[in-house]
């Protein structure tokens, strides 16, 4: 757990190093004008970084998915996505405010005076404009009335916003004004990143799928609502899958090509099968049911750092609702010799929404393992399941195992805030929730 | 979004504190005053100039006030003497609305190619502006365009002294 830490911390680093940057080209200041630009000046370039870092985040880093774990980047893309946001504002706001002081012009004529005589600056604005939209789009507010179509084409246009703000910062900033190394360093910065997506996200998966052929062999109904997706294709040994990780599946079919969903397997894959099981929560997940035998897929993976550390411990598995998918896989997958050790708590709303109970005593029965079904809202039985009192019923002993948690937010941190209650460290509980 | 807020706010600070040890004395400000005592260009403030400037049209757009609310002593127009350098010659008109320098219009400048275009896209502004916050011909010289520069500040100075600034 040493690579989080290690990330954050040279992400830092390199904002230090934009500051020193911004330190060296910015000669003293005299008057309110040249405070203003300065610290305008300050906030581009923090922006100008903090973008590239953004985007590198959602590359698909091979080492990062792994060590760092899909959910965390996504909720550091987006907090991070926020702050940029507002720092970038800041930047427009102070900038536009330091010229007019400075050519003591009001603030609306040297606004005119920006976007008419400086070209790349009128790019520059129409970029901050998408990247606003974008922001728009991307609050809580409006994912819960808008379709992910939509999120999804309109957080596209960040691209486009990078491309087009990307000139104005070597026109009109003074860091880069007259330093080729600055602009080299920068460019290669930018050009970097952008070759990272082109390889991960584009190039990466189209080689996957050349070389596993992955097809749709037949569709299970597991429960109302749950299906399991089975694949065929070849070599799936060399995917070198874990359990408990995931992949990232786009169907070539008409309505489904253009999204990519993260399913976790729901079992070990074999050389020529891989299984998924889907709950239907959104268009995506319930058209799943529809798949034709036969149909394409595209799949990126493996990701995922939620798969067992295998550190000799006893094993505690809690699993909420869906999120059973990679316990199941994790549950069959755990060495026979940590028998007497293994516990799953797989907690359910409802009867019906249990599913592989027929596998899963099967495993529990094979390995000796305590399998435990907590069924009911915590609404209907007046209680949560999930407090420290309960779960040290069905747990004994809980501080010394290795805990693994999956399934939507909300149960995973009461879960792992009751793991915590009951003494097991902060370092030996992992946990994945669905909701990124 | 109380997390928001110490993350903004211990932004807003750092950057506060960064600033404040680039103001040496926090004077007030006072756009008449003579040029920075630390001698470096006001690179910062005026920006670099439009890729696709003509002599005369920018600056002008940037600089000056809109409305001339300030002088309302008749404004008059003095042209400087043209000022050779190396690269070409350097020639700018001051208009002053009684002793305030209102404008500078660049006649002619440096001529010796495509660099010398960029350069002066580049450094007539700064020059320009500086010109109008120093209100005196006792600017910097941009970096990079020492020719453009000292041909432009030549100028600059003789048609001061014509008008009897």
């Amino acid at each position: 757990m040493v690579l989080p830490g290690l990330v954050l911390a040279l992400i830092g680093l390199g904002a230090v190093a934009v500051l020193v940057l911004w330190w060296h080209s910015t000669p003293d200041i005299g008057n309110t004008g040249d405070l203003l630009t300065g610290a305008g000046d300050a906030l581009g370039l923090l922006s100008g970084y903090g973008f590239v870092v953004l985007v590198a985040l959602m590359a698909r880093l091979p080492p990062l998915e792994r060590g760092i774990g899909t959910d965390r980047l996504a909720r550091w893309h987006a907090m991070g996505g926020r702050y940029v946001i507002t720092l970038v504002t800041g930047h427009v706001l102070l900038i536009v405010w330091g010229y007019a002081v400075t050519a003591h012009e009001k603030v609306t004529n040297e606004t005119v005076a920006l976007l008419t005589a400086y070209p790349d600056v009128l790019m520059a604005t129409v970029a901050w404009f998408l990247l606003l939209g974008v922001a728009a789009f991307s609050a809580r507010a409006a994912r819960r009335r808008l379709s992910y179509e939509t999120w999804y084409y309109a957080h596209l246009y960040t691209y486009l916003a990078i491309a087009l703000a990307f000139s104005h910062q070597f026109a009109d900033g003074p860091a880069f004004e007259s330093n080729l190394a600055a602009r080299v360093t920068w460019s290669a910065m930018y050009v970097t990143v952008a070759a990272l997506i082109v390889w991960y996200r584009i190039l990466t998966p189209l080689r996957n799928t050349a070389r596993h052929r992955f097809t749709v062999q037949s569709v299970r109904p597991e429960a109302p609502g749950i299906v399991s997706v089975f694949i065929t294709g070849r070599d799936f040994d060399r995917l070198r899958a874990e359990p408990g990780q995931f992949f990232r599946w786009r169907f070539l079919t008409r309505e489904l090509w253009w999204q990519s969903h993260p399913y976790s397997l729901s079992a070990m894959p074999q050389p020529d099968l891989m299984r998924i099981t889907v709950k239907a929560r959104g268009e995506h997940s319930g058209s799943l049911a529809n798949l034709q035998p036969g149909t394409r897929v595209m799949a990126e993976g493996p990701y995922g750092a939620f798969t067992p550390a295998l550190s000799g411990r006893r094993v505690l598995l809690i699993a909420g609702g869906v999120g059973i998918t990679p316990i199941r896989a994790m549950f069959a997958a755990l060495p026979k010799r940590m028998s007497d050790g293994i516990s799953l708590v797989y907690r359910a709303s409802h009867p019906r929404d249990v599913v592989f109970s027929r596998e899963l005593d099967a495993i529990a029965a094979d390995r000796n393992a305590a399998l435990h079904y907590v069924i009911g809202s915590r609404e209907r039985l007046g209680y949560d399941p999930l407090a420290p009192v309960y779960l040290q019923r069905m747990v004994p002993g809980l501080h010394r195992y290795e805990a693994y948690v999956c399934g939507p937010s909300g149960m995973t941190e009461t879960a792992v805030e009751s793991l915590r209650a009951l003494g097991v460290p902060r370092r030996r509980i992992h946990c994945e929730s669905f909701d990124f | 979004m109380r997390r928001a807020v110490i993350v903004l706010g211990t932004t807003a600070a750092g950057l506060a504190a960064l600033l404040s040890f680039k103001t040496h004395s926090l004077a007030a400000p006072v756009p008449s005053a003579p040029a920075p005592s630390t001698g470096m260009p006001q690179a910062t403030a005026s920006g670099t100039g439009p890729s696709s400037m003509g002599a005369t049209v920018s600056p002008a757009a940037r600089a000056t006030p809109k409305s001339s609310a300030t002088a309302p002593a008749a404004a008059r127009t003095v042209t400087g003497t043209v000022a050779n350098t190396q690269y070409g010659p350097m020639q700018v008109q001051v208009t002053l609305a009684g002793t305030k320098i209102t404008k500078v219009t660049v006649l002619q400048r440096t001529d010796d190619g495509a660099e010398s275009d960029q350069i002066d896209a580049n450094a007539i502004p700064k020059l320009t502006s500086e010109t109008l916050a120093a209100q005196s011909a006792r600017i910097d010289a941009v970096s990079g365009a020492s020719y453009t520069s000292s041909g432009y500040i030549q100028s600059l100075q003789s048609a001061l002294d014509q008008a009897g600034n």
